[in-house]
């Protein structure tokens, strides 16, 4: 069985984003970081982009076409950091520095 | 009391938070890993192993035109087979000219065949003159390198069912059997019923895609010259019975069609797609009625792709070759004339005439030029590409694959395995009107899934390096198996 394409893979992949998303609203809520709901959107945009990015990686591996895995992987895993870090400095907006 | 519990929340937070940048990373991981497997996955091969329609997944419904890409644009002109067909034509050819006779010692028709189109003569005696003799030379070099995919090629052809050699009236007719059974024709209920029935019959049979036309008497050559019961001198007059046209056809096998053109051949899918063409119209001569399977390689009395156009199957492409949603170029088609009374499919369009206009991949990949880069052109009073099938299947004969070239197919953005990641490309540009997304995606293709020099695929001596679009699986890589 390939686990990795079965219906168990995603059912385990969902309960890590929760955990996921679990975990980074503490770390918010601890640095006194406010999360309204726009703030999550952006975020799961960013979680879709960073998730395809690998994912693609993986699958022109798998398909035998490895100049796409590279060219992918530098074109979509940029996009996915400079994104990722222009993100992040939105995300820290209404900081409560007290 | 307060510190306990303070300290106690504390952890749980520490705990879940790290929980959460584990799951991160882990979840990462997995996608990597899911991606990787989903490349390899077996089922991605579309079209071998999953019979009984489940391949046909393409919502035609929702791109269904009423009247098909191809456009009519002027007098229409049935094909004269002998001499516009490059296999007949080249087939006359090798059997006629004498360089002492020169053009006078052939047949009429392709004297004056020859006379308006000067070019082929030159490209076919370029052929026989320079090609051939350059071939076997190399064929003595280099051929065991190819000793597997050969006998794999010809393993794949080996069955076939036998030639049609009695005209329509005769042949297509059903006979009565030897225990005397009835041959007179059923009464269907419904037209849209029976179709919904030869469909899952052709399906059932091992067809990969299946679709109706009405059969357009302009697709029926106008004269013929591999027999089937015709004369070649005569021409072909349309049968009456010949109202309907079933398209059935498989995909070649998809890793030897990627190392094309020397590890890759048609036998496999024309096999398959023959052997079903003749089941499907066994299947209709036992209900009564007429049924005349036009199968691959040359076994055929019409063109075929306009069909396949009209039957909603895909879009003719600038290659010539009919784009299936579901499988790209990767499509071996055979038809089966009919006087069964069916309810036509309607014809698609879902992008591909927007596409082949820009995304040229397969002319700039072309090794013999025959690909066209310009627009569509008026051909016999239809819209579409034309292809110089001379310098193909000059192509052909220059390289030492098993039969011929499928370049076009292999590098084909549509011909790609059914993973979610070429499902997508296609989902978004079939519902893009823009066409942004397919500049980019075409633009993505160049650089993400490149091939070698084009001159690189011909044989040595024409300076080529045998070489092959993607490596050969290792079943077809005979130096790991043969000293």
């Amino acid at each position: 069985m390939q686990f990795f394409i079965s219906g168990w893979f995603w059912f385990l992949e969902g309960i890590l984003t929760c955990l996921m998303v679990v975990g980074l609203k503490f770390y918010m809520e601890d640095k006194g970081i406010p999360m309204p709901f726009w703030k999550w959107i952006l975020f799961g945009l960013w979680i879709l982009l960073a998730g395809f990015t690998i994912a693609f990686v993986g699958t022109s591996l798998g398909e035998g076409e490895p100049t796409a895995a590279k060219l992918g992987g530098i074109l979509f895993g940029l996009t996915s950091t400079i994104s990722g870090i222009a993100l992040w400095r939105i995300l820290l907006t209404g900081r409560n520095k007290t | 009391m307060t510190n306990k519990t303070e300290k106690k929340g504390f952890s749980r937070r520490q705990f879940l938070k790290a929980s959460g940048a584990a799951s991160a990373v882990a979840g990462g991981a997995g996608l990597g890993l899911f991606g990787y497997e989903a490349g390899k996955d077996p089922r991605t091969y579309r079209g071998w192993e999953n019979w009984e329609g489940v391949n046909q997944v393409f919502n035609r419904k929702k791109y269904a035109v009423d009247q098909p890409t191809c456009q009519k644009v002027g007098p229409t002109r049935r094909v004269d087979a002998r001499t516009e067909v490059i296999f007949y034509r080249r087939g006359s050819f090798m059997r006629q000219w004498r360089e002492e006779t020169g053009l006078e010692g052939m047949e009429p028709h392709i004297q004056e065949y020859y006379r308006k189109n000067p070019e082929d003569l030159e490209l076919d005696i370029y052929s026989q003159e320079v090609i051939f003799p350059k071939l076997m030379e190399d064929r003595k070099k280099y051929q065991d390198q190819f000793r597997l995919s050969d006998a794999w090629s010809n393993a794949m052809g080996a069955v076939s069912p036998p030639r049609i050699t009695e005209p329509p009236e005769v042949s297509d007719f059903p006979r009565r059997s030897r225990r005397g059974g009835s041959t007179e024709p059923v009464k269907f209920k419904d037209p849209k019923k029976t179709s919904k029935l030869i469909k899952k019959i052709a399906h059932e049979l091992g067809s990969t895609l299946v679709g109706i036309a009405k059969l357009n008497p302009d697709w029926v050559y106008k004269y013929t010259s591999i027999g089937r019961g015709f004369q070649s001198d005569e021409p072909i007059e349309v049968p009456k019975h010949w109202q309907n046209a079933i398209v059935v056809g498989t995909p070649m096998s998809w890793d030897p069609m990627y190392a094309n053109p020397n590890y890759g051949t048609s036998n496999d899918a024309y096999s398959r797609s023959r052997i079903i063409a003749f089941r499907v119209a066994s299947f209709i001569k036992q209900l009564g009625y007429a049924a005349r399977p036009h199968t691959p390689g040359t076994d055929y009395d019409l063109m075929v792709p306009p069909i396949l156009v009209d039957a909603g199957i895909g879009e003719q492409s600038r290659p010539s070759i009919v784009v299936t949603p579901e499988l790209g170029l990767n499509f071996r088609p055979a038809i089966i004339t009919t006087n069964l009374p069916l309810h036509p499919d309607k014809p698609i369009s879902f992008g591909v005439q927007d596409f082949c206009d820009h995304c040229k991949i397969c002319a700039e990949n072309c090794p013999s030029d025959a690909i066209s880069y310009g627009d569509r052109v008026e051909v016999r009073g239809y819209l579409r590409w034309q292809v110089n099938t001379a310098k193909c299947l000059n192509f052909w004969n220059s390289t030492l694959g098993s039969m011929g070239c499928r370049l076009c197919v292999a590098v084909c953005p549509y011909t790609r395995k059914s993973n979610w990641i070429h499902k997508a490309a296609l989902k978004v540009t079939a519902d893009d009107p823009t066409g942004i997304s397919e500049k980019a995606l075409t633009m993505m293709q160049k650089r993400f899934y490149p091939g070698p020099e084009p001159q690189k695929y011909y044989i040595p001596s024409l300076g080529g390096e045998n070489a092959s679009y993607r490596e050969p699986p290792w079943w077809l890589r005979t130096e790991d198996f043969i000293e």
